[in-house]
């Protein structure tokens, strides 16, 4: 064994040994508090149903696009988004169903289910995966959260969370660092790192305004780690909570009807 | 001459010996033929399926697509690049990729989009003569596409089905329309039967929203026994600023396998004459024991060591020469039956390939001058080198003891 190599395992025992030492088990209080909070973040766009108008910017380094949607969900199993901008897609559908995505292509007036091999692709061309829409859950159900920090940074009064994903957590990311500001729970930063603990990609959220009756960002923006020049800018047109929607409304046939 | 007399009335003396020996010789020589033919044969068509199916005997990339093809890295003047490629006398075609997903009905899969030039791409690549089932691309039916074998049959579709492909243009919109299956191709490799999706190329830029450029430009040699290294030299003359690289480079296993395959061959000869070689020597040994008194007296009237050892070795090259003749007969017919009557192996190596490109279900041998010359070749050179140990024996035998002997 080299010499660099026992250096290395030294270092790594050390610190495992150490951050044992150093270790505090939190107490049941603050992890209550950190998962009420995560819980109101969870609902900050979805409630148990939503109703939204969203533009959706892409910049790559190949090509800038535009797009205006609709989108509907209930529960995090069900929801439906379609293009309403520009006019050459309008019409073009994504449903999710559980774990089964649908693409309706009006130009061709046919559903498919999307497979496997489909779920790394991009979404419409953004920087969202359709395993993105697949596996979007609920953080509470997914991740342990802990706070890692509470305090001022950047003049704001925030919390930041560090979500580690339970054992058994279908999810792809190593862990997710959530920046909230303290007063409302109102995201600012959220942070995904990948299994090898390298950020993966930044959320960005900015713009806080009156939204469906309380503050919340109008504006989130994904950039992607390994190209930093390239976004994905969500901003949040119109937004319900709440709304009655029925399960048939998130079927295959309903995906044409519209 | 004498000793040739002499020899081939030895020979005959014994001649159930001598016939069991030769007709050893004779079947492992015969074996060894038709090996040689079918590995041709298997080479043959392993190297049609690769060069004259696909890859073309060179291509032109971008620099940096080939480890990570993507839709952007394109040749920016494919159409000039191929005319001075044309004007140079070899065969040159354009072609565009893309990636994503088809369906029919409730089945769907991963497929790479395939935009070729029909005029130009049949003069490159043999593609066009290749389809199992349906026709060929036709460019008054630009809805018409052709697909891998396994494609077809993971989708389930035969040819007059329907399509849906979907995938991300080049300006990030969804790409997507109806196609009909025109044809399905025959096994030409893991990369095209599973996932290759044939268009012609005028379809495949508006579907992909590729106005122009290439991603590829493959040539072919009009007459392939040219040096390739002075024609790739020429190509990337005319190619300055992308990368160039024969066919040898773009599939080195391929052409490793191919390289390895006359060692291969020399080695599987070696091993099985190894046997014959016994044969040979048990029987020269046993005939000069029991010639034993008669060389004694050979040598006490005055015949030289160098004398008999020429002798018994005659005694093998007329055994050799009558083997190679069985051999070279049954040989060439065995063969000749195989080239036209190849063996079906579709039962059992249905889909089968190697380094991926695939193995014909048909397998055909192939006759050629060295596929006849090497086990003939190595036949003598083995029956020699067995019949050295009794030759020298025989040679070197004292004739007062060898009189006595009993």
């Amino acid at each position: 064994m080299s010499r660099v190599s026992i250096i290395v395992i030294s270092v790594i025992v050390f610190m495992f040994t150490q951050s044992g030492i150093s270790y505090t088990q939190p107490d049941a209080a603050t992890i209550e508090r950190a998962k009420k909070i995560l819980r109101e973040l969870d609902d900050i766009w979805r409630g148990s149903s939503s109703h939204t108008v969203f533009t959706m910017e892409v910049k790559t380094v190949h090509y800038t696009r535009e797009m205006k949607l609709e989108g509907w969900s209930k529960g995090k199993e069900m929801s439906l988004v379609r293009i309403l901008k520009p006019l050459k897609e309008r019409g073009t559908a994504t449903l999710k169903s559980g774990n089964n995505v649908y693409s309706y292509l009006p130009r061709t007036d046919r559903t498919i289910r999307l497979t496997s091999g489909m779920m790394m692709g991009s979404w419409m061309g953004s920087h969202f995966t359709n395993d993105d829409l697949v596996k979007e859950s609920r953080m509470e159900d997914d991740y342990d959260p802990s706070i890692s920090f509470e305090g001022e940074r950047d003049g704001m009064k925030i919390i930041e969370f560090t979500l580690t994903p339970k054992p058994d957590a279908p999810v792809v990311w190593g862990k997710i660092v959530a920046v909230v500001l303290a007063d409302g729970y109102i995201p600012l930063k959220y942070y995904y790192y990948d299994e090898d603990m390298n950020i993966a990609r930044t959320f960005i959220f900015s713009k806080v305004e009156q939204l469906a009756g309380r503050p919340r960002p109008k504006v989130m923006k994904v950039i992607p780690a390994d190209k930093p020049k390239e976004y994905t800018e969500i901003t949040y047109e119109e937004l319900e909570l709440g709304i009655p929607i029925d399960d048939d409304f998130f079927s295959i046939a309903n995906l044409k009807r519209m | 001459m004498k000793i040739i007399t002499m020899a081939s009335r030895n020979v005959l003396r014994n001649w159930r010996r001598t016939l069991v020996t030769t007709l050893a010789m004779g079947f492992a020589g015969l074996i060894m033929i038709l090996f040689a033919s079918l590995m041709e044969g298997l080479l043959q068509a392993s190297e049609r399926n690769a060069v004259a199916m696909d890859l073309g005997d060179i291509q032109i990339h971008a620099y940096g697509y080939r480890d990570d093809p993507d839709l952007y890295k394109l040749i920016k003047n494919p159409e000039k690049i191929v005319k001075a490629i044309k004007a140079a006398g070899l065969y040159a075609t354009q072609r565009l990729y893309g990636f994503g997903l088809v369906a029919s009905g409730s089945a769907s899969a991963g497929v790479q989009l395939r935009g070729i030039d029909l005029v130009n791409e049949s003069k490159v690549t043999q593609i066009h003569n290749h389809v199992f089932a349906g026709r060929w691309l036709d460019k008054n039916a630009p809805k018409g596409v052709v697909l891998g074998k396994k494609l077809a049959k993971t989708l389930g579709v035969k040819p007059g089905d329907e399509l849906v492909f979907v995938g991300q243009a080049s300006d990030g919109s969804m790409a997507n329309d109806l196609y009909n299956v025109r044809g399905i191709l025959k096994s030409v490799g893991e990369e095209i039967d599973r996932a290759g999706l044939y268009m012609i190329i005028k379809e495949f830029r508006k579907l992909m929203v590729v106005d122009e450029g290439a991603h590829e430009i493959a040539v072919m040699r009009p007459d392939r026994s040219t040096d390739l290294v002075a024609a790739r030299d020429k190509v990337a003359s005319l190619a300055p600023g992308y990368e160039t690289l024969d066919w040898r480079s773009l599939k080195p296993v391929i052409a490793r396998i191919l390289d390895l395959a006359d060692a291969q061959m020399i080695i599987m000869v070696s091993i099985t004459y190894v046997a014959v070689a016994m044969i040979v020597l048990n029987a020269m040994l046993m005939s000069v024991f029991e010639r034993i008194r008669e060389l004694g007296i050979m040598k006490a009237i005055g015949v030289t060591p160098w004398q008999i050892m020429l002798m018994v070795y005659m005694e093998t090259i007329v055994q050799i020469v009558m083997a190679s003749i069985i051999a070279l007969l049954l040989g060439i017919s065995v063969s000749y039956y195989f080239q036209g009557n190849g063996i079906d192996l579709s039962n059992v190596a249905e889909g089968a390939s190697f380094a991926g490109v695939a193995i014909d279900p048909i397998w055909r041998a192939y006759i050629t001058p060295e596929a006849l010359l090497v086990p003939i070749i190595f036949l003598f050179i083995i029956a020699l080198l067995a019949v050295l140990y009794p030759a020298v024996k025989a040679a070197v035998i004292r004739p007062v003891s060898a009189i006595h002997h009993r």
